[in-house]
């Protein structure tokens, strides 16, 4: 109940924060916003799902700090927990607070290695991947012995497309110490290379490997889930949900994927009530937006949009908190038809910030959405170059070759996505099933 | 004692290896552009060496024992995030017995999970034990099983009956003993990571608060025949544990077997006071034979640079050239348990030296004239943060302080026949935080 009073709350702050600046947003503009949040909401806000420990941490460290702030562990330690607090509340305001501290830190110990990977670890959140890269290859110099570089460096190189680098990170970050964040990394690379059971045997290892941490636990299995509901096993999808969950009831990534399970099952009411749940916890983008297609899909209209406004909402407040999420926005707009002509301009600057899959199925998809499926076709083999078995992707290349006239092509992706996730998608998987048809 | 570390939640001294758990989108969300990050702070429990202990068996002079202690902080209520080894770890425990810093003994265990694990709160694990002597591998001991974890009365009735099931019987002599047990670590964490910080006054007059009351550890414990470890000559053992997990490469999906070590332990608090944070990855996977190349981080102790600066009215603490931290940590007490000029980090312990009475048992162990003790091995009661603590500050280069973090005992008695280790709290009424009584 509090969390829902809390988004909507928060929402109307911040649609009224928009209106005032025009909806544009300044860096620290927000945190005036924030200043004129009802008291019990803000507070609600900083608490965030984690056992509060952050909090309390984060409030200990900023009394050290302002003892003495030249305590370069003191700096560290805040600048990892402000980040930590993002990923508690989805609050991005205290990405601003961990640039600031951590450079702070490396004002006064230039080659400080906990500072320079967190500053990485911050531009890969922001998806600022060259700087991270730049910043990866720094912590690298520093130590070319610590695990932790070789993951900066290795999901930099690989959102800016550059796939052998990338796995070569990964599998020396392995090397030298395996572990669940390198187990997960090798799982990932796997799946994108289309090993479908190899990626989930590195992930079965990172589950084990995060036994005894409640959240990297819980989402290890998430993880494992989405690989097997991407691979035509929605009900064993089902059942690690059911774990993570267990392992961390509340836990928004997986009330999220239990979501995505029941889509994949195709009981959209009870995804609904998951996604609801996951967006009153962490109201992310891509939360939102499935839950304003899963409202479009059971015919409540009215929620759907005010779900749809709510997302441009928060994309704004993160790109004032320095995150580039351009493609997210182009990828969202282009689905929904939103401003196709805009969107496939922030398709473009997005690509050139991340010129991954990623990069070129966005590109592709907003491309076709402009009725441009002749140059759309070579983004979207592009996207699917790997060999990665990923229905969306598949669906896309599909649409496309509709689109150019060439139904049996269609009928060849659709039926390839269809394998993999017959309920890929809320949105497009009717459509899809009709061209199979 | 990682769980120094532990304790804090956003541990920036180890977070750098778990730091950048992020991970891109899986490919296949509906929304495949968003950038999808795995937890921040990861660390690895069921692999993290949290402490190591061998002395001369009190109850059983004949043998010794090795105590070494895995996952820090395990809260008995956890419920249903229960506590295991990992079955996709190897645990090792190591003895050199020519002072090479190499093994000549080396124990593996491996543990497998029984079905119904989790869903049931069944975490009872069977378990295998591998020797290894001159290079032969033998299976020393196949279809042990643990007891299991503490839940509560209902679930684990009779819990010292079920753990005494767990004392059992390896083929060549030797008793073992695997599972969760209390931590018999005993610490104020929150001031020691406070660096150092000391309650009251120069820290020696009790008072601390022993953050490790009520937390709960998984033990393997062996107690072994002394004339297997016994060179006969200087009868010094040198011992440390160590964890290793399979590494995999994208490129090769199918089963790895290149075991990578990614935890070690010794001497108490190396990692944590001794080697810097940008070699600790490293660190971890080297054994002590290697050790000599981490000769300058003993020599010159962050820690001394750190008491100077907090203590300055109690300096100045010696911050360079400290050889006698690498005789204690590295090579071992002359005329005590010395093994040669060879540098490693391994607990030594001179079997030869008979187990002190326990009505005579000093806390401080050699430093206070107890030579069954600290650094000679190290027994459950042996107060190492004090020892530590006052060795850094100059105890042994006449730089002498009451120094310590005012916890002097564990919350609980160990026992007084192998395993020692007492049993844990159970889940229904745990009591962790205690505070230590002032003495």
């Amino acid at each position: 109940m509090r969390a829902r009073l809390l988004i909507a709350g928060t929402a109307a702050a911040l649609a009224a924060a928009v209106l005032a600046l025009g909806g544009t947003f300044r860096h620290g503009a927000v945190e005036d916003a924030r200043g004129a949040l009802p008291t019990a909401i803000a507070a609600e806000l900083q608490k965030g799902f984690a056992a509060g420990d952050t909090q309390a941490e984060i409030a200990g460290l900023q009394g050290e700090v302002r003892a003495d702030p030249t305590n370069t562990k003191a700096l560290d330690t805040l600048g990892l927990a402000y980040l930590q607090r993002v990923r508690e509340t989805g609050d991005p305001t205290y990405y601003g607070k961990a640039d600031g501290i951590l450079h702070d830190a490396l004002r006064i110990a230039p080659n400080d290695l906990i500072a320079t990977a967190g500053l990485g670890q911050l531009a890969l959140s922001r998806h600022r991947f060259r700087t991270a890269l730049a910043l990866g290859l720094r912590a690298r110099k520093i130590s070319p012995t610590t695990a932790g570089v070789y993951g900066v460096i290795g999901d930099a190189e690989l959102e800016l497309g550059r796939y052998r680098q990338a796995f070569r990170a990964f599998d020396r970050m392995g090397a030298i110490k395996p572990d669940v964040a390198s187990y997960a990394r090798v799982s990932y690379a796997r799946e994108l290379i289309g090993h479908t059971g190899d990626a989930e045997r590195a992930m079965a290892l990172a589950a084990s490997a995060a036994v005894g941490e409640r959240e990297a636990s819980s989402w290890t299995h998430v993880q494992l889930g989405l690989l097997y509901l991407n691979s035509g096993r929605a009900q064993r999808a089902l059942v690690e949900m059911r774990h993570a969950l267990q392992l961390f009831p509340d836990y928004y990534l997986a009330l999220d994927g239990m979501a995505q399970a029941q889509v994949g099952l195709g009981h959209l009411a009870t995804a609904r009530t998951y996604e609801q749940a996951a967006v009153d916890r962490v109201p992310l983008p891509q939360y939102v937006g499935l839950l304003g297609d899963l409202d479009r899909s059971l015919g409540k209209a009215v929620a759907a949009r005010r779900e749809y406004a709510l997302i441009g909402v928060i994309e704004k407040l993160l790109a004032a908190n320095g995150v580039r999420n351009d493609l997210d926005v182009a990828l969202f707009d282009a689905d929904h038809g939103i401003g196709l002509p805009h969107a496939l301009e922030l398709a473009r600057r997005g690509y050139a910030e991340r010129p991954s899959i990623v990069g070129d199925d966005v590109l592709a998809w907003a491309l076709a959405r402009n009725g441009r499926c002749k140059e759309a076709v070579r983004w979207s083999d592009r996207a699917l170059r790997l060999g990665t078995k990923d229905p969306l992707k598949l669906f896309h290349r599909g649409w496309i070759a509709a689109c150019l006239g060439d139904r049996a092509g269609a009928r060849t992706y659709y039926g390839r996505a269809f394998v993999l996730n017959p309920n890929f998608s809320v949105l497009w998987a009717p459509t899809a099933r009709k061209g199979t048809s | 004692m990682k769980k120094l570390v532990f304790a804090l939640l956003a541990a920036a001294v180890v977070a750098v290896a778990g730091l950048a758990v992020a991970r891109s989108s899986g490919p296949s969300s509906a929304t495949a552009s968003s950038h999808r990050e795995a937890p921040l702070i990861a660390q690895d429990p069921t692999a993290d060496n949290t402490d190591l202990y061998a002395f001369v068996s009190p109850d059983k002079p004949s043998t010794a024992t090795i105590i070494a202690n895995w996952i820090p902080g395990e809260d008995p209520a956890a419920g249903p995030n229960y506590y295991t080894f990992s079955p996709t770890a190897r645990y090792d425990i190591y003895a050199d017995t020519n002072g090479d810093g190499n093994p000549d003994v080396t124990w593996q265990f491996r543990f497998v999970n029984l079905p119904s694990q989790f869903f049931l709160g069944n975490t009872q694990q069977r378990y295998t034990v591998t020797k290894i002597v001159d290079g032969k591998s033998t299976v020393v001991g196949s279809g042990l099983m643990t007891p299991p974890d503490n839940i509560g009365p209902r679930s684990t009735p009779n819990y010292d009956a079920l753990a005494a099931k767990g004392i059992q019987s390896l083929s060549d002599g030797s008793t073992v003993f695997a599972g969760q047990r209390d931590d018999p670590f005993f610490a104020d964490v929150g001031a020691i990571f406070d660096l150092v910080a000391i309650r009251s006054g120069t820290g020696a007059n009790g008072g601390g608060k022993d953050f490790l009351a009520g937390y709960a550890v998984h033990s393997i414990a062996l107690q072994v025949p002394k004339s297997m470890l016994d060179n006969g000559n200087d009868h010094v053992v040198g011992v440390w544990a160590a964890t290793d997990r399979q590494q995999v490469t994208v490129a090769h999906g199918k089963a790895q077997t290149k075991w990578v070590q990614v935890s070690r332990l010794g001497n108490p608090l190396i990692n944590e006071v001794i080697i810097p944070t940008d070699k600790k990855d490293y660190w971890n996977s080297t054994s002590p034979a290697q050790d000599s190349q981490f000769k300058s981080d003993y020599t010159n102790p962050i820690l001394a640079a750190v008491l100077e600066k907090l203590y300055p009215q109690f300096g100045p603490f010696q911050q360079s050239g400290r050889s006698d931290l690498t005789e204690v940590l590295l090579t071992g007490i002359p005329k005590l348990n010395y093994t040669g000029a060879k540098l490693a980090d391994e607990l030594r312990l001179n079997l030869s030296v008979a187990p002190t009475a326990a009505d005579k048992v000093n806390r401080l162990g050699v430093i206070a004239g107890d030579n069954a003790g600290y650094p000679n091995g190290r027994r459950l009661g042996d107060d190492v943060i004090d020892i530590d603590e006052r060795v850094v500050a100059g105890e042994l280069i006449g730089h002498k302080l009451p120094l310590g973090d005012g916890v002097d005992a564990n919350d609980v008695p160990y026992l007084a026949s192998f395993p020692y280790v007492a049993a844990p709290f159970s889940g229904y009424d745990d009591t962790h935080g205690l505070t230590q009584k002032t003495g």
